[in-house]
């Protein structure tokens, strides 16, 4: 049950969507809530983290900000392509403060999580902090 | 330096002058298709618009729909979730400008609640002697739907960027505001 930051045990983020030179992807997993990714405008938004190995997760917690609807999916493999699907959520509107989400991801292992950001609540839905129980 | 990207619907009464005003923007005025050609679909348009006194920009996906009643149902399907709004209206037909406010209804069941910037046109500038919307009667009605008014001749290629300009920049606008607000939220 340890919950610390992704970049410090080598996990990368690969992808995103959207990019703002001032909110870099790599906000995404330093494990600081202050620090943020936004989407840019339109959906769907989706970003793939790389694990440096392939990583056993239970449990993957998200303060994000404005996301209505979110998809996971996972893979095994080296590269970031041929995913499947892990589970969705619908996540509630919280005006003001930050959305903090601990969604189950069924066990298993993986090497890539791809999360698809289909609906926000705004134009713009922000990701603060991504981190994992194994 | 940052990359924005939005979906800008253009909608309004057939035969007004959507599709040519879309296409003088988008070709930086170097054609105007003098025979009228309907749009049975929709058409997407996409073209980058840079933010003055920034680096950033908009990347604005127009899409261009069917007036025409019948044709509409199917383009209503890609309408979800728009970021900009574009009215089109005819100076010259008092009809179309009335038209409007059935056209903000149609197109708000699509906006989720969600405050999206707009911009009413009357185009047509050119036919000044067959006007029958006034400035003042439009302008009134934009403010009153929270539009930007502005008027253009496609034709002319008279003031055809500005309304895609203003659109520009609300969006532009509307992220910094956002933004700033992320960046002062309390935890969850």
């Amino acid at each position: 049950m340890i919950d610390s930051s992704l970049s410090s045990l080598g996990a990368k983020v690969v992808l995103t969507s959207s990019s703002d030179q001032n909110h870099p992807s790599e906000n995404i997993i330093d494990g600081n809530t202050e620090t943020f990714w936004i989407s840019t405008g339109m959906f769907p938004q989706e970003f793939i983290i790389r694990f440096a190995e392939p990583t056993q997760i239970s449990t993957v917690t998200m303060d994000t900000y404005n996301v209505k609807h979110l998809k996971i999916e996972k893979n095994t493999s080296q590269s970031a392509s041929q995913f499947e699907f892990v589970t969705e959520k619908e996540l509630d509107c919280t005006e003001g403060r930050l959305q903090s989400n601990a969604i189950s991801l069924n066990g298993g292992s993986a090497t890539h999580l791809r999360f698809i950001i289909t609906l926000g609540y705004d134009h713009f839905v922000s990701v603060h902090r991504v981190s994992f129980r194994n | 330096m940052v990359k924005l990207r939005a979906k800008c619907l253009l909608f309004g009464d057939a035969a007004v002058g959507k599709s040519s005003l879309s296409h003088v923007f988008y070709r930086d005025g170097n054609l105007f298709q003098k025979n009228y050609s309907m749009t049975t679909g929709v058409e997407l348009l996409m073209k980058s618009v840079t933010i003055p006194e920034s680096s950033d920009s908009v990347e604005l996906y127009i899409l261009d729909s069917a007036g025409k009643e019948a044709l509409l149902e199917s383009c209503e399907k890609m309408w979800g979730e728009p970021s900009l709004l574009c009215l089109v209206f005819d100076l010259t037909n008092e009809q179309s400008f009335a038209n409007c406010s059935r056209w903000m209804e149609r197109v708000q069941a699509h906006c989720q609640g969600l405050h999206v910037p707009g911009v009413l046109v009357g185009n047509k500038l050119d036919l000044s002697d067959r006007r029958e919307v006034q400035e003042s009667e439009a302008k009134e009605w934009a403010q009153s739907q929270g539009l930007e008014y502005h008027e253009t001749s496609a034709k002319e290629m008279i003031n055809c960027d500005a309304p895609f300009l203003t659109l520009a920049r609300a969006f532009h606008a509307l992220y910094q505001e956002r933004c700033e607000t992320i960046q002062n939220l309390g935890p969850g």
